[in-house]
């Protein structure tokens, strides 16, 4: 059953310079029990996708296009509902830690007072609390729960923030760089605690990230982002296998294992998208048509999509 | 044997509640990269600070090139600092945010060599070019650039002084796949083209397999010495895979 699909999402941000066309034409869909990760270069639009489904971007942004929840159509929805299934339904694991703790509540109460909003004893919602710091390897989990925030490092807080999107068994888990910056046992913690939310009942997790690693041995499907919008889309195996959109190769060749190819040049800017294929200008195999019309996604049912003139060429 | 440009010996370093490391020695020659490896919280990034001397080490040696910088006065150790230089792990804090990239770029030189402004820029342009910033970029502050922008004019910033060792503490751990290549790459053609030494800290076993000869494993205060082979034999047996490398 599709638990979420977002066709045709367009996000904009109108500035002093121009407008910043931060996500475009964006469609997808997702069933119960599924994981989709969107990955691409920092700019390329992924974590606003994330944040326009639990409609957290700023009030300055316009947005068109449609986000269906469980069928129920989340851009139009009231504050009061849509502030109903956040925390619910659909979870954030989200990119800043830091600035998404409170300071001045300890770490166990950080969690627990979702439990206690729901009406659990305090006792009882602090021992779930330190339940959830072992699940993350946050351990000694008793006296981790007393401190506070800034007695973690960046790679615990990022694990307490996803203890905490994990309280509640949510249908939606949209984690947002889970990893980032994370050292390599804090992110096989995280792999694993985040793969267990794919075994649990009907819970879907959107996974942003530019960890390709942590994308090929988490999600079912992939959709790769260039200049804000999809040029690649398809099953993990095939993408990782058979990657066909010359982005999405050159990405391939970037990780160290692969040979730490650089892609030269820069992603153009999202004030000024041009006209033709947004990857143009950095591909080896592009033409003239290239560069006059853009390339549509031309998707198949199990396959995928690719944006590309010239798919496959390198 | 050429000798090498740093060699540490037995350099510890304790705060009040216990040892960070201790004991650690190591040699680094010439155009070569030694890499400092171990978890958050292994003390890797303290070592570091503490060659660079912007921590005091509790005891132990630091040879550049034949000189202790663990004993050296202020005034000596600030003229040798041109020679040593640190690339941080946090591009949007490594620039000082009230001063144009041309101010940034050109202020150390400004600073170790008493020229001017202009002079300094005009001295710097190529190694700017050479980097892959242009002239744009100059007039920006670093909020307007990516991170990997900033990790680039931080390598121009550092390599105008033409130093012997740059200790790069997890230069790429908050970009992105793409940018990193493009980073360490740039990184490894500056070391071909100047012949300096690196002190490369990470905790990504696969950066630094590819940046590496050699890489001291930290762990629990110590350090275990591996060459490249070595250390990629230790990283399939320690960890179990839950992420494949």
């Amino acid at each position: 059953m599709t638990l979420l699909s977002v066709q045709n999402l367009n996000v904009r941000f109108p500035t002093g310079e121009g407008t910043v066309h931060a996500s475009r034409d964006v469609s997808f869909s997702m069933k119960s029990g599924e994981v989709l990760g969107l990955v691409g270069e920092t700019g390329s639009g992924k974590s606003v996708i994330g944040q326009a489904i639990i409609r957290l971007l700023p009030t300055s942004a316009s947005i068109t296009g449609t986000i269906a929840f469980n069928g129920q159509e989340l851009t139009t929805l009231q504050d009061d509902a849509m502030h109903a299934l956040r925390g619910r339904s659909i979870s954030l694991v989200p990119q800043n830690p830091s600035g998404s703790l409170d300071p001045l509540v300890r770490n166990g109460s950080q969690i627990g007072e979702i439990f206690i909003e729901r009406g659990m004893e305090k006792k009882t919602a602090w021992e779930k609390a330190c339940d959830l710091l072992v699940t993350v390897g946050l351990i000694p989990s008793d006296q981790i729960a007393k401190e506070y925030p800034h007695q973690l490092s960046g790679g615990m807080r990022q694990r307490l923030t996803t203890s905490i999107a994990i309280a509640e068994n949510s249908h939606l888990i949209i984690a947002d760089e889970p990893t980032k910056g994370l050292d390599y046992q804090a992110r096989e913690t995280t792999a694993r605690v985040l793969s267990g939310i794919k075994t649990r009942d009907n819970a879907s997790l959107l996974l942003i990230t530019h960890d390709l690693y942590l994308a090929e041995h988490l999600c079912d499907w992939i959709a790769v982002l260039y200049a804000g919008e999809i040029v690649e889309v398809g099953p993990a195996t095939q993408i990782f296998a058979r990657p066909r959109h010359p982005y999405t190769q050159a990405l391939m060749r970037a990780i160290p294992k692969n040979g730490l190819v650089p892609l030269e040049g820069q992603s153009p800017s999202l004030m000024a998208i041009p006209e033709g294929c947004c990857f143009a200008d950095r591909c080896s195999c592009h033409s003239e048509v290239c560069k006059m019309i853009h390339p549509d996604l031309n998707q198949e049912p199990l396959i995928g999509g690719v944006r590309c003139h010239h798919p496959s060429c390198s | 044997m050429p000798s090498p440009v740093l060699q540490l010996t037995g350099l510890s370093k304790s705060y009040g509640h216990g040892d960070i490391f201790s004991g650690i020695s190591f040699e680094v020659g010439s155009g070569k990269t030694i890499g400092l490896f171990g978890q958050s919280g292994s003390g890797k990034t303290t070592l570091g600070r503490c060659i660079m001397r912007i921590e005091e080490p509790s005891s132990g040696h630091i040879l550049m090139q034949g000189q202790d910088l663990a004993r050296m006065r202020p005034g000596k150790l600030r003229e040798l600092r041109p020679s040593f230089q640190m690339i941080f792990q946090h591009p949007e804090v490594s620039l000082n945010p009230r001063m144009t990239l041309a101010d940034s770029v050109a202020e150390p030189l400004m600073v170790h060599r008493g020229i001017g402004m202009e002079e300094a820029l005009r001295e710097i342009a190529p190694l700017i070019r050479r980097v892959g910033l242009r002239d744009e970029h100059l007039a920006r502050y670093p909020h307007q650039l990516s991170g990997g922008e900033v990790q680039r004019a931080v390598l121009s910033r550092i390599f105008s002084l033409k130093p012997k060792i740059v200790v790069a503490d997890e230069p790429t751990s908050m970009l992105d796949v793409s940018v990193q290549a493009q980073v360490l790459r740039l990184m490894q053609d500056l070391q071909k083209e100047t012949g300096v030494s690196y002190v490369f800290i990470s905790h990504d076993p696969d950066v630094m397999s590819v940046m590496c000869e050699e890489t001291l494993w930290i762990e629990k205060g110590k350090g275990t010495l591996y060459d490249r082979f070595g250390f990629l034999e230790r990283v399939k047996t320690q960890y179990s895979g839950a992420v494949p490398t």
